[in-house]
This record gives structure tokens, C-alpha cells and sequence, in this order.
């Protein structure tokens, strides 16, 4: 039986220990990437709210002027990806590439990958990680891709 | 704060490792690597809860990018290498680090294998211990830069405050949890994290990112 105190002690106690825990200077504003990420991690089928989170985060980094800290553009375009939008996810791959240089070639295979996908072209061999059919195709062949050239 | 009568007054949270110092660590190899980025592969699971990797996995990213480095996309690399028929931690683990790291263009690889992920109930006591293994690997040599194990554990009922208020408000939080039906782990996953990854001496050298890298 949860008692009432409890019930609101809390959120105290949470935001006290943020409060604690920013105490020391951080790199990035995370605008609750790290919320996104275990909500995604408990259910991890539910793209549409990890989607709807990545957004408002980077809404949230971009108007404050900050800098998008490393993977979230990423994440984002795999996630609209995953959600068949081709060419928004393409636009995200490049911008986490032009955020953070040492994503290039993974960005950039994905890139080409998710451009190969749009015009119906199997992905060239040795060109992994190609990236996977989107839920949408996924739906229709009823399911993953055999695996490609990864060791 | 620590006076509210309904949080259990007397909970301390044990850290292995705390009340002994460890024994220096040479970072002549991790110095000279000179690494950029970090690729974090899906966690291995030697536990039988099989929502402990997934909710680890998550844990990592921030910490790691808070040193300094470019941490790479975990969830869409946990994915891609799903459909490339990698989706097994094991494998991943047991694949060459540098066939691994070249795929993805990254300059190491961190490996964290889940040891203990368990709570135990008794009548006057409960705990919860967690338990972790992190290598980080060279992604042009393969050769191992960096390596700490840590068991985190929490115990209520064994009437101690930590003396820190910091460690004593995690202990709280993880005492509320706790005493719900399904245990909270990530307080607890959250600060052994902080205390390998970070501390100096024991964790991570500050990468290219921080403007106080120790060179």
C-alpha cells in the first residue's frame, strides 16, 4: 500500500537529486533524452511516442540555440525511417553527419542505403550496414531481412 | 528532506569498491589512442531478467557523451545490426572490434555485460544488487583501453546514512521503488555508471569534447 506521503515525496526527491546531479557542468542540454530512451527501452514496439519525443527534443535544443548533442538527429531519422518516411530520415542522417563529423561513414552508408531503398534497388554487397526495409515493407514480407555482410 | 517519517529514515546505498582504493590505473594505451568516438554495442545478459539490457543500454549514452565523446546512435546501431542477423549481444561481443568499429567508422567499441540484475525480498530487508563489466576496445587494434567492474548495491533496513546527502537521496528513491511491486533498477544502474565511468582514476579519460580533456 503505497502512503500518501510517499506518493509525493517522490517527485521531490527526483527533482532534488536533477538538481544535485546538474550540480556539476554539463556538456549538452539533454532535454529528456534520457526519459525518451527508457520509455523507448520499456516498450520497445510504441516508434510512434519515441518519434513524438526525439521531436520535441530537438524542437526544445534548436529554439534554445544549443547544440544537439551526439545521436539524437540519428535516432530521429531512424526513427522516421522506421516509420517510412525515406526521404525526412535521409535529411536527418546528413544533419547528424554535418552535426558530428565522426558519424560520416555510418551516416553516410545509411544515406546511400535509405536512397537505394527509395528507388527500389537492393543495397550494393559490401556496403554495410544497409539499412533495413522500413515497417512498411517489413509489414507486407512479414519480416527481417536476411543478414547481409556484417561478420 | 531525510526526516519525512514515511521514507524509510535508515537506508544506505553500498558501493563496492568505495571504501578502498583502487590500485592506479595505466592509461598510457587509452592516452595514446587518442579516441573520438565511442560505438556502444548491445549489453550482454548473464541474468535471467530479460528487460536488464535493453534498460542498461539506455543508461549509456548520456554519461558517455557528458565525457567528451561522440557516442553513436545505441538504439538505431542495436537495430541495424538486428537486421544484419547480429541480434545477439554474444555475437556482437565475439565479433573482431575492428572488423566491428571499421563498419561504423567508430574509434572504439564499449562492451558492458549484466552480471546481476536481481532484488531479493526478506521480511526486514530488502536488496538490490547490480552488477556490471565494461571493456572498452581500440576500433583500429582491438587491443582493450579501458576495463572496470562494478557492483552497485542497495539494502534497506540496515539503519546507516551514507553521510552523503547525494547518495542518500538515490538510496531513498531506490527505498521507494523498491517497496512497489517491481523494483526500480535504474537509480541504482545510473549511479554505478557515474562511479565508473566518470570518477577520476577509475573511469574514462575526458574526451575530445570537454574543454578540460586531460591530456
Amino acid at each position: 500500500m503505497p502512503l500518501p506521503g510517499r506518493t509525493l515525496a517522490l517527485p521531490l526527491l527526483a527533482s532534488l537529486a536533477a538538481a544535485c546531479a546538474s550540480g556539476k557542468k554539463q556538456l549538452y542540454a539533454w532535454n529528456g533524452y534520457d526519459d525518451a530512451l527508457y520509455t523507448l527501452a520499456r516498450a520497445p514496439q510504441d516508434n510512434e511516442r519515441y518519434l513524438e519525443c526525439l521531436k520535441q527534443i530537438i524542437e526544445r535544443t534548436e529554439t534554445s540555440h544549443d547544440k544537439v548533442p551526439p545521436g539524437i538527429y540519428a535516432e530521429y531519422g531512424y526513427a522516421l525511417f522506421t516509420n517510412g518516411q525515406l526521404e525526412d530520415a535521409i535529411g536527418y542522417y546528413a544533419r547528424e553527419r554535418d552535426t558530428w563529423p565522426e558519424s560520416r561513414v555510418f551516416m553516410e552508408k545509411m544515406i546511400r542505403n535509405t536512397q537505394r531503398l527509395r528507388q527500389g534497388r537492393p543495397p550494393a554487397p559490401g556496403d554495410g550496414p544497409p539499412a533495413p526495409l522500413p515497417a512498411t515493407s517489413r509489414q507486407i514480407d512479414g519480416g527481417r531481412r536476411a543478414g547481409g555482410d556484417l561478420p | 528532506m531525510r526526516r519525512l517519517p514515511v521514507l524509510p529514515a535508515a537506508a544506505a546505498l553500498a558501493l563496492s569498491g568505495c571504501a578502498t582504493a583502487p590500485p592506479a590505473k595505466n592509461y598510457d594505451a587509452f592516452r595514446a589512442a587518442d579516441i573520438h568516438s565511442i560505438l556502444v554495442v548491445p549489453v550482454v545478459n548473464n541474468t535471467t531478467n530479460i528487460e536488464a539490457p535493453s534498460l542498461f543500454l539506455s543508461t549509456l549514452p548520456i554519461p558517455l557523451a557528458e565525457l567528451g565523446y561522440y557516442v553513436f546512435p545505441t538504439h538505431m546501431v542495436a537495430r541495424v545490426l538486428e537486421d544484419e542477423g547480429l541480434s545477439d549481444a554474444d555475437l556482437v561481443h565475439q565479433a573482431d572490434p575492428v572488423r566491428l568499429c571499421g563498419l561504423f567508422g567508430a574509434d572504439s567499441v564499449l562492451y558492458v555485460t549484466i552480471e546481476s540484475w536481481a532484488a531479493k525480498y526478506l521480511v526486514l530487508n530488502t536488496s538490490v544488487v547490480v552488477s556490471f563489466d565494461y571493456v572498452l576496445k581500440d576500433g583500429k587494434t582491438g587491443a582493450t583501453l579501458w576495463s572496470e567492474h562494478r557492483t552497485a548495491q542497495y539494502s534497506s533496513g540496515n539503519g546507516s546514512s551514507s553521510g552523503s546527502p547525494l547518495v542518500d537521496l538515490v538510496a531513498m528513491a531506490v527505498s521507494a521503488a523498491v517497496a512497489k511491486a517491481s523494483p526500480d533498477y535504474m537509480p541504482l544502474a545510473r549511479r554505478a555508471n557515474d562511479e565508473v565511468l566518470s570518477t577520476p582514476g577509475v573511469g574514462l579519460l575526458h574526451g575530445p569534447y570537454r574543454p578540460d580533456r586531460d591530456r
